[in-house]
């Protein structure tokens, strides 16, 4: 009986603790550097002319795994800095909780890059896969919100939001929109929409042992 | 049964309430008023009290500062509460093997 209750007590405070992890890194510099990442590849990627559906797809899933390693090694840093563990469990309960919606999102760039030939020319799939970047992007972060400050769950959101405007809007305004280049909206979206929040949470971000 | 482990729980940490605030917070570095409120569900009332608690005890320090402009209170575990919290912890595990079927 006692020895049940104490187990029992054991294990409430075990759950509270797993609960409690929030995930605390300082993600200014990392939302920053991924904005940074973002806009430069969209300029890049823009003056170098890719404009076939293979070459953009291939391009952007490139920028996607360096971005996603500068995020990671910066906040590799900061553990190291702090004297913590990089791979601790809000860590690893974030990247499972992105892990899905990215995947999916990885992999649907594999599938269409996989089945276009080098030489193909533009069509609308360049286009279409910036929404879709972008809504499976916006729930990977409020997934990973779960666990994290709350901001950014409403940054998912943007992402959410901003992969529907332009859904309705490439159905719906077919003349202008589709005029625009993919690279510069991957760049607004995931570059500018970044180093905005970035910039914001610079001022915003609670410093550390304050009081 | 030896009944001492029973006779060295901290009276402070052992009520419900305040062994969850404890829990939660040493998991964490510091948690604002509000994210303790909204994990365990308590009226401001209620957490307010058990805070007030262990902070005459010396086991949790409470700053305040502001947010966006906003007021936010935040609290964590102090040196001595970690201590007290770990030692409670080693209590009840010595409880569940000493009644653990040989």
């Amino acid at each position: 009986m006692e020895s049940n209750w104490a187990a029992e007590n054991l294990q409430t405070i075990r759950t509270l603790m797993e609960r409690s992890a929030i995930y605390r890194r300082a993600l200014a510099p990392v939302s920053t550097c991924v904005g940074m990442v973002g806009i430069a590849a969209a300029v890049v990627g823009w003056q170098l002319k890719l404009e076939t559906d293979r070459s953009f797809l291939i391009y952007w899933m490139a920028v996607s795994l360096v971005a996603i390693s500068g995020a990671l090694l910066l906040v590799r840093r900061q553990a190291l800095k702090d004297h913590e563990p990089f791979w601790s469990p809000p860590t690893r309960r974030i990247v499972q909780a992105m892990f899905p919606a990215l995947l999916v999102g990885f992999l649907g760039g594999v599938l269409e890059a996989s089945g276009r030939s080098a030489t193909d020319g533009p069509t609308v799939l360049s286009m279409l896969f910036v929404p879709i970047w972008s809504l499976f992007y916006g729930l990977a972060l409020h997934s990973a919100g779960f666990f994290m400050p709350r901001g950014i769950r409403l940054f998912g959101w943007g992402f959410l939001i901003a992969g529907l405007v332009l859904s309705f809007g490439l159905a719906a305004l077919k003349e202008t929109i589709w005029n625009i280049s993919p690279m510069l909206l991957m760049g607004v979206i995931f570059g500018g929409f970044h180093f905005a929040y970035g910039i914001y949470l610079y001022f915003t971000e609670p410093r550390k042992n304050e009081a | 049964m030896n009944p001492e482990p029973f006779l060295q729980l901290d009276r402070v940490i052992h009520e419900k309430g305040r062994l969850a605030i404890m829990s939660l917070l040493a998991a964490s570095p510091e948690l604002s008023f509000t994210e303790l409120r909204d994990a365990l569900a308590m009226t401001d009332g209620n957490l307010t009290t058990h805070i007030r608690t262990l902070q005459e005890a010396g086991y949790v320090s409470v700053a305040k500062s502001y947010e966006n402009k906003r007021p936010l209170t935040t609290c964590s575990l102090t040196p001595k509460g970690r201590q007290a919290f770990a030692e409670h912890i080693n209590l009840l595990e010595k409880i569940v093997r000493q009644n653990k079927p040989k």
